[in-house]
């Protein structure tokens, strides 16, 4: 199961990085989200950097519905999903590899955005660096579900408004413990209480794709 | 003989069951010591709430489940989750509506962010996208496939609803009826029409849910006379 | 090329084995789901999502509040509320003893009153006061109903006493 989840997180991220939209559209996007959020609040409030954590996973969530879809398109315009389930491997090893790739690219992008908070926002490197962790599992948490919920939508097949509709409500936990964690870590709080809730999300989500997953790709 | 006597009387009994409520819930019973009138409102909107996250989520969730067997996987697990669902967004939404109406007079405000009312909020979006998964999807297999897997993950939701009064601190009040240790909380006659009003929309719930499986039905059975007929159409096209 | 290499050619391939993947996995997975709730559920992991704190909670962590606003929860204690122009001031009281003076701005809910929970909304006054400025009261009902006039009798006539 781990080997084939390593082969499949290998070809998504070799698929991504050949075709270079995430560094010259999904990350372009998400800075420009990041910079319209700090003129949305204007320079009195986005100065004081209290609404910066939020503001961050809000544009993380936008983004990711980005690459989720993207996941699921590469899979069945290409027919490699096709190839995938003639080779007869195993769907929890597919999902697993599926998450591992969305969850690098997340956090490949959830770095630049982090960087971008802290050059338009103005939260504090301090605070910032030491919401990593928390950040870091979050947005696994985030590509987990995200590999569930976009098999569940159809694989890049269903109608655009689709993901966003079943997966919004599923990320609203993972977007309250984020903010909470972020928030705390700039004010020098403790993270770990809500560290442990986006991985007990992480690990929820992982357990129920690999229970599920082969459910929803049997043919 | 059973079945068909108790298909009969399904809908008169219910609608029995509520006018009693409304006569029991706005004559018989007396104002509360401190909500006054307000209180009248628990004899809709804990009903409402029992059936929307318990009765008919649980009848879909469970219908879900039965699908995703292999043993029990039929078309008919599929409709009950499909129509199930349906009437508990009905009832979610009624839910929502009761209890703002209860909680501006009451807390102050028609909405408070609080654990109760956020979770049940968001399991109305999962329904409502549960519905839209389903519409997404033409051929009947996978669509069944994929609402059921979504159904379960999202009945996840529903223990966390109830358990939240008691896990957090909600302004939201606690377990009706009784507490913890099994004593009453709610009064005399109150108490009886807070039963008969849980009797009588868990009634009104499979009146609804009836009627809506038979129209699913219908539908179904209307689609497939017209693909015949369209069929035999192209046949008669064919031979002239 | 003769008909016997053709055949040759188009054996077909036997499909790659499929491991059975059955009951313990499933079982593993359960196992992971129940320790992931368990662990939410323990030591209050949760107690972040709480709407309020109560006076108890609030005067444990007193310090670390500091002047920052939450939801303060505690009983209106009896004959102290003073309405005033913009709002209402009273005291509160919480599990063990403690009271707290909330001077509160806002029009309070109709069912604010004596020995009645609610829940204000506002911050302390300063780092080391225990006086609390309000700015949104909420009542919080209990589960409990009990009739306004138990001791009624119906009088022959239909009227009530």
């Amino acid at each position: 199961m781990i080997r084939i989840a390593l082969l499949v997180a290998g070809k998504d991220l070799r698929i991504e990085r050949r075709s270079r939209v995430l560094l010259w559209q999904v990350l372009p996007f998400g800075v420009t989200g990041l910079l319209l959020s700090g003129l949305a609040l204007g320079p009195t409030q986005a100065g004081h950097s209290s609404a910066a954590p939020g503001l961050f996973y809000l544009v993380m969530l936008l983004v990711a519905l980005l690459m989720i879809n993207r996941s699921q398109v590469i899979e069945g315009s290409t027919g490699t999903k096709t190839s995938i389930a003639t080779l007869g491997l195993d769907p929890a090893g597919v999902f697993l590899g599926k998450a591992l790739a969305l969850a690098v690219e997340l956090w490949l992008t959830g770095a630049v955005l982090l960087a971008g908070s802290v050059l338009f926002l103005h939260t504090a490197l301090s605070g910032t660096l030491s919401a990593l962790p928390s950040v870091a599992v979050t947005l696994g948490a985030l590509g987990a579900a995200g590999s569930l919920y976009g098999a569940l939508s159809g694989g890049g097949q269903g109608p655009a408004t689709l993901l966003p509709m079943l997966s919004l409500p599923a990320f609203a936990p993972l977007l309250i413990a984020g903010e909470r964690s972020f928030s705390a870590a700039l004010r020098h709080g403790s993270i770990w209480r809500w560290w442990v809730i986006s991985l007990v999300a992480l690990v929820a989500y992982l357990a129920l794709g690999i229970l599920l997953y082969g459910v929803l790709e049997e043919s | 003989m059973i079945k068909q006597l108790a298909q009969r009387l399904l809908g008169p009994l219910t609608l029995v069951l509520l006018v009693l409520t409304f006569w029991l819930g706005l004559w018989v019973t007396p104002p509360d010591k401190i909500q006054g009138n307000l209180a009248r409102l628990l004899y809709v909107h804990p009903a409402v709430a029992w059936v929307a996250l318990y009765v008919s989520f649980g009848t879909a969730a469970v219908a879900s489940a039965l699908y995703l067997w292999k043993r029990t996987r039929s078309q008919v697990m599929d409709r009950i989750a499909h129509c199930a669902m349906e009437v508990s967004i009905v009832f979610i939404i009624v839910t929502l509506i009761t209890g703002s109406i209860w909680g501006r007079p009451t807390w102050g405000v028609w909405w408070a962010w609080d654990a109760r009312l956020t979770s049940t909020a968001i399991l109305g979006l999962f329904e409502l996208a549960y519905l839209a998964l389903r519409r997404a999807n033409d051929d009947p297999d996978l669509r069944a496939r994929r609402s059921a897997v979504f159904a379960i993950i999202a009945a996840v939701n529903v223990p966390i609803i109830h358990f939240s009064v008691d896990w957090w601190n909600t302004l939201h009040q606690g377990a009706t009826a009784f507490t913890e240790n099994g004593n009453l909380l709610v009064h005399g006659i109150m108490l009886w029409t807070l039963f008969i009003s849980l009797f009588a929309f868990t009634l009104l719930f499979f009146w609804l849910l009836r009627a809506r499986y038979r129209l699913e039905v219908l539908r179904d059975e209307k689609y497939h006379a017209s693909l015949d007929e369209a069929l035999a159409q192209r046949r008669r096209e064919g031979v002239h | 090329m003769p008909d016997a290499d053709v055949s040759h050619h188009v054996t077909p391939v036997a499909a790659p084995p499929i491991k059975p993947r059955g009951r313990w996995r499933t079982l593993g997975v359960l196992v992971v789901l129940a320790l992931a709730v368990l662990a939410l559920l323990s030591q209050g992991l949760l107690r972040s999502l709480n709407y309020f704190e109560t006076i108890d909670q609030a005067m444990s962590s007193r310090a670390k509040l500091g002047t920052q606003t939450f939801r303060l929860e505690g009983v209106v204690v009896a004959h102290t509320i003073d309405r005033t122009s913009t709002g209402a001031s009273f005291w509160m009281s919480g599990g063990h003893h403690h009271e707290i003076f909330v001077n509160a701005h806002g029009t309070p809910p109709q069912l604010f009153q004596s020995n009645i929970p609610v829940v204000v909304e506002g911050h302390f006054t300063s780092e080391t006061s225990d006086r609390f400025y309000g700015t949104q009261i909420l009542v919080k009902h209990t589960a409990s109903y009990i009739s306004a006039h138990p001791h009624r009798v119906k009088a022959p006539n239909g009227t009530v006493r």
